[in-house]
Order: C-alpha cells, then sequence, then structure tokens
C-alpha cells in the first residue's frame, strides 16, 4: 500500500522567542496537524500495512527545510510542487488531484486544517475532485478486508462517529489520532539520501489561479480590562444582566 | 572568518532544540527536590543521538565536530531545563566516551561505545580522592598486576553518575614511585567484584544528576580493560579535562541566553511605580550585562570548539573558556534571581534553581583558582 502525505509549512506556533533576545527569523515548522498525519503513516508502514510513504508539499526552496524534517522522521520520498504563490484551498486542491492521478496511492492522510489559515477545506475539496470518499477529523484509523476499506473514528460535536470508507480515500487527521515522533539524528542523517523530487505545475498540466485575494489581515482586538465586583449578589446581576449568561 | 551555520548543521540544532523542549521538561522541580535522575530523558537523549555526537559513525556514533557538537549540546541547554541531567551528559561524553575513542582498543570501541552513544550505557570517571583533588595526579588508588589481572585498591569521591553508572573510567597508579607517570586508566564495569559504590552524595546544586563515593576493595580488573597504556593515564585524563573544559559548558550558554529571555520577559510585564521594571536603568544594566556575558561565553566556546575542530591544541583556550563561562553563568543567575526580587527566590519560579545548579561550573573540571594556574603558566608566568 502506498500512502500519500500533503503537508504544509506554517509559522512555529510554539516560537515564543522573545524580540530581540535571539536574532532568528520566525521559524517554520509543518503543520501541526499534518505531523500527525505523516506519524500516523509512519505507524501504518510500520505494523506492516503500507509498504510506502510519499510527502507532498507546496512552495518555493525555504519549504525544503520542513521536507528534509518530514524525511527525518521516516518518510520515504518527498515531492515538492515548486510554486511561491499564495493558494487558496482549491487550487492546493487542485495542484493535488494532479499530482494523486501521477503518483496512484491507496490512500491520502493529511492534517484536518493548517494552522495559519485555519481553512479546513483542501481535504475535502480534493476528496470532491477525485470523487474518493473521506473521513474527516479522524482519531482513529483502521484497514479493514485485505486493505479495501478503512474504518475511521471521527470526532464530531455530537461524539465519536465510526465511519467504513472504500479505498483509495482521503483521510484527515484531528488532534488526538497519535502523537507525533521527534526528528532524531539518526533520522536526520539519514533524510540526507533521501530523495525530494521537484516539480512544476507545468509538469503537471494544472493551471491554477487563486478564487480568493486576501485584502488584509489584522491582529485581533487587545481584550479589554476586567471589572471588579464587591458581592457575589453584583456578579450575579452582571452575569444575568449584563453578560447574559445566566 | 564564516560565522554562519550550514543549512545540515541548523537542522541538527532545530531538531535538538523541538527535541528537547518538548520531551524532557517534566518533574524537574520535583526530581531536584527529590535528587532523583531521570532515566527515560537520558534514553530518550540516546536514542535522538545526543550521547553519540562526537562518536564516529562505525561505532554507532554520528561523527560531527566539535563545534557543532558544542552547538548542539547549547541548544540543549537552552530547550532543556534539568541542568543535572546535562551535567550526566556532559560527565559522561567527556570523562567516558572521548578517552575510549582515542585510546579504547578497537575491541574496547567496539564493546562499549554502541550501548554509550544510544543511551543504554551510561558512563562516568572516578579520578578524585579525599586526599587529591585539584591534585589530581597525587592519586593514591594503586593498582597490582597479578597474572592477566589487575588488582584495585583504594578509595574515590565525587564520582559523577556513581550511582548509576555502567562503566567507570577509574584512574590508579601501578608505581606511586613513578608519580604523574605511574597513573594508568582502566575499564571498570558496574558490579565488578570489590567494586563498591557507596552512598549517593547530597549536594547543592545538579541534583539530578547523581553523585557517589566508589571504593575499590582488591577489585579484579581484567587486563583487556586497561585503557591506554600503563602509566599513560595522566595524558590521558589530561585529554579528557581539555575536551571536558572547553565543550562541558556549552550547556551552561544555553541556559543563559534562557535566562537572559525569561528576565527580559519578565522586566516588560513586572510592573512598579507605574511602569515596566525594564525601564528602569538598574534593571536594564543587569539585562545588558547578561546579555553580554552570553555572547561573550557563546564566542569563546565556539571559537574553542572551531580551534578543536582544525585539530589545533586548545590547552589555553579550553581554560579560558571554562573559566569565563562559569563565572558569566553565576553572575546571571545572581542577576536573575536579583531581577525577579522575591520571586527568583522561590522554587517554582525556577530561577533558584538556576543558581544552584551554576555555582558547582567553578568547582568541577578544576576549579576556577586552577583554570587561572592554567592560564597564567601558558603566559609565562
Amino acid at each position: 500500500m502506498k500512502v500519500l502525505v500533503p503537508f504544509k509549512s506554517v509559522p512555529d506556533p510554539n516560537d515564543a522567542t522573545v524580540a530581540g533576545a535571539a536574532a532568528s527569523m520566525p521559524k517554520s515548522v509543518i503543520n501541526p496537524f499534518d505531523e500527525i498525519a505523516i506519524e500516523e503513516a509512519l505507524r501504518i508502514r510500520e505494523r506492516g500495512e503500507a509498504a510506502e510513504i510519499v510527502g507532498v508539499t507546496i512552495g518555493a526552496s525555504a519549504v525544503d527545510e520542513q521536507i528534509r524534517a518530514a524525511l527525518a522522521m521516516g518518510v520515504d520520498r518527498a515531492i515538492r510542487i515548486d510554486d511561491s504563490r499564495a493558494l487558496d484551498p482549491y487550487a492546493v486542491a487542485r495542484i493535488l488531484r494532479a499530482l494523486i492521478e501521477k503518483e496512484a496511492p491507496h490512500v491520502v492522510i493529511m492534517g484536518k486544517q493548517a494552522v495559519d489559515d485555519d481553512s479546513n477545506q483542501v481535504g475535502q475539496m480534493l476528496a470532491g475532485l477525485l470523487g474518493w470518499p473521506q473521513a474527516t477529523f479522524v482519531s482513529k484509523i483502521e484497514f479493514l478486508d485485505n486493505k479495501t476499506r478503512a474504518r475511521c473514528t471521527r470526532e464530531t460535536d455530537a461524539g465519536l462517529e465510526v465511519v467504513a470508507i472504500e479505498l483509495p480515500a482521503i483521510i484527515t487527521t484531528d488532534l488526538r489520532l497519535n502523537e507525533p515522533r521527534y526528528v532524531s539524528l539518526p533520522g536526520l542523517m539519514k533524510a540526507r539520501r533521501k530523495p525530494i523530487e521537484i516539480l512544476s505545475c507545468d509538469q503537471l498540466r494544472v493551471t491554477v489561479r487563486p478564487l480568493t485575494t486576501t485584502l488584509s489581515t489584522s491582529r485581533p482586538p487587545k481584550r479589554a480590562a476586567g471589572t471588579r465586583v464587591d458581592s457575589v449578589e453584583e456578579l450575579m446581576a452582571k452575569l444575568r444582566g449584563e453578560a447574559k449568561v445566566l | 572568518m564564516d560565522f554562519a551555520w550550514s543549512d545540515q548543521q541548523r537542522e541538527l540544532l532545530d531538531a535538538v532544540g523541538r527535541f528537547a523542549s518538548q520531551q524532557l521538561n517534566y518533574d524537574v522541580i520535583e526530581n531536584d527536590r527529590d535528587g532523583v535522575f531521570n532515566h527515560d530523558a537520558w534514553k530518550k537523549c540516546g536514542d535522538f543521538g545526543i550521547q553519540g555526537l562526537l562518536v564516529p559513525t562505525e561505532y554507532g556514533g554520528f561523527g560531527q565536530d566539535p563545534l557543532t557538537t558544542v552547538a548542539a549540546l547549547e541548544r540543549l541547554g537552552y530547550a532543556c531545563k534539568d541542568n543535572g541531567l546535562l551535567f550526566s551528559i556532559n560527565a559522561h561524553m567527556w570523562t567516558a566516551v572521548i578517552p575510549l575513542v582515542y585510546n579504547g582498543t578497537e575491541a574496547q570501541k567496539k564493546k562499549y561505545l554502541p550501548g554509550l552513544c544510544n543511551g543504554s550505557l551510561i558512563g562516568g570517571n572516578a579520578m578524585s580522592e579525599p586526599n587529591s583533588g585539584s591534585d589530581a595526579f597525587a592519586l593514591a588508588t594503586t593498582a597490582i598486576k597479578k597474572d592477566s589481572r589487575y588488582v584495585l585498591n583504594g578509595s574515590k569521591i565525587f564520582v559523577t553518575n556513581g550511582p548509576i553508572a555502567d562503566l567507570l573510567v577509574v584512574f590508579a597508579t601501578v608505581d606511586k614511585t613513578r608519580g604523574p607517570d605511574g597513573i594508568t586508566a582502566f575499564l571498570v564495569e558496574k558490579d565488578s567484584p570489590g567494586m563498591n559504590v557507596a552512598r549517593k552524595l547530597e549536594k547543592m546544586g545538579v541534583r539530578t544528576s547523581p553523585m557517589a563515593e566508589v571504593f575499590f576493595e582488591n577489585c579484579e580488573v581484567p587486563e583487556e580493560n586497561l585503557l591506554g597504556k600503563e602509566g599513560g593515564g595522566a595524558f590521558l585524563f589530561t585529554r579528557s579535562m581539555t575536551w571536558e573544559r572547553g565543550c562541558i559548558l556549552a550547556s551552561a550558554v544555553g541556559a543563559m541566553q534562557r535566562l537572559l529571555e525569561t528576565c527580559i520577559r519578565y522586566a516588560n510585564e513586572r510592573k512598579q511605580a507605574g511602569q515596566s521594571i525594564g525601564k528602569f536603568q538598574l534593571v536594564a544594566t543587569k539585562i545588558v550585562d547578561m546579555k553580554l556575558r552570553v555572547e561573550s561565553s557563546r564566542h569563546m566556546l565556539y571559537h574553542c570548539a572551531w580551534l578543536s575542530s582544525h585539530r589545533k591544541s586548545v590547552y589555553l583556550e579550553a581554560a579560558m573558556t571554562k573559566l569565563h563561562i562559569s563565572d558569566c553563568w553565576v553572575k546571571c543567575c545572581e542577576d536573575a534571581i536579583q531581577i525577579h526580587g522575591g520571586y527568583g527566590y522561590m522554587t517554582e519560579y525556577e530561577v533558584e534553581r538556576e543558581l544552584r545548579d551554576a555555582i558547582g561550573s567553578k568547582l568541577y573540571s578544576g576549579t576556577s583558582e586552577i583554570q587561572r594556574n592554567i592560564i597564567a603558566s601558558l603566559l609565562g608566568l
């Protein structure tokens, strides 16, 4: 079985560098949900159910660092679609469809969303474009019937939902699927010998143009200062009257 | 002169930082209080590749050069708050792994290095004795050859990793009349008959790194465990100490950087008399001094390691590096406590522990006074 894992580079959500203290730019990392997808693919391979894991990302050469991190985790080979534009989910999904038609994986596992734009659309659009089944927000994956189907546990607002899907399929991962391993020195040494293939949209014969344009971005408003109350009665009155939460 | 890291070095350093910040910082306050060594963290470091950074790949290591190694250890010290764990790792690397890499026979290297690299074996050395510390070569432990074995008798003190070590490099004299030329190194495995690891020593700092007294009473060591030549122990020890002095405080540079950032954050957040305390010049000055100490320490650390990477002698540079960084580390910790005020004195703020951990750096691998003696003698005094 071949597993394809698309992943995205995002600014490190854990980067707490104090301005001025360290002369470093904000770091990029693999989107944490995609890291969970990579980990799951590795576990599937380790239990003998997959023979090859292919990692895919889109971006300029700056994302090679995250590619090598994926290879160091254990991904067998990687493909970078060389495109430095700001792409929207539909464009990403169309590029990935073209690649998936070329690579013909048995299953695609990817993060449910990227932590930078929180779109949560690529997996679903990709399934739609390919006409493949999908299981989103997955916290458990089991392969059934000689790997022709997968049973996936989904995390929904109402509770856990268990679905069975035919393969090939798109699976998007939720936070509780696993805890990704860290990149180790032996992994980094091995990664240096693994191939990174660079493809262009032209080579994939796909033309994408973002359908959405980001007009502006701004920081969330600062939280207003709280107020002190003198008594429980006053607190209750405010919760009822002003906040209207009771 | 090129101060930039290569892509490969940067990847390695980032990987170390991510690994250490996510995997090693749990139960640090409790383990410090109780004097408990974190075995899981040790094993994780082995799996990650820390202990084998410098070891050639054919023995299970990663063949990194000294500069990359100290930078990795610096990053480790920045991201891991368990200074005791790092002290144990340093003792292991500089006093057990390095002597084996340089002086081990092929059989000894094959037998011990893979385990010492992957975290399954813990190493250390036994040099200091109750009556020989700074005057290390005045040691009294004896090794008498008997057939194909050496019989060791004597007692060792301040043995870092003593209570947990699988392998100790033990220094003893085969002939007291020969002075330093009689000193010989032996590889002694734990549970060797006649070797007793006595009480664990309670100490002020690096409390998560266990230390013990070790006694040898007719402890028989097979001759294939002779490390280097008979009488070659003093040279072997000096080389091991030079490595240690040059590298052991790499993690301290990382710790200083972490302290600096903690202090900047606190000085910006903490408001007194209507403004951030960082706006008070007396506080700002302390932070500026901390920054200067971190930078000067880092430069000395890298320069010394760079010289090592180019196979230059670093006897002088290692002594200066060790002396300077240990001074800076202690001063940074004092300033950090002062900036934090009463909170800095409280255990839960994790600043006071840094000071307790730092003070030992002026004692181990040769006291600051011994480093000054070395430097003075090399300056022709």
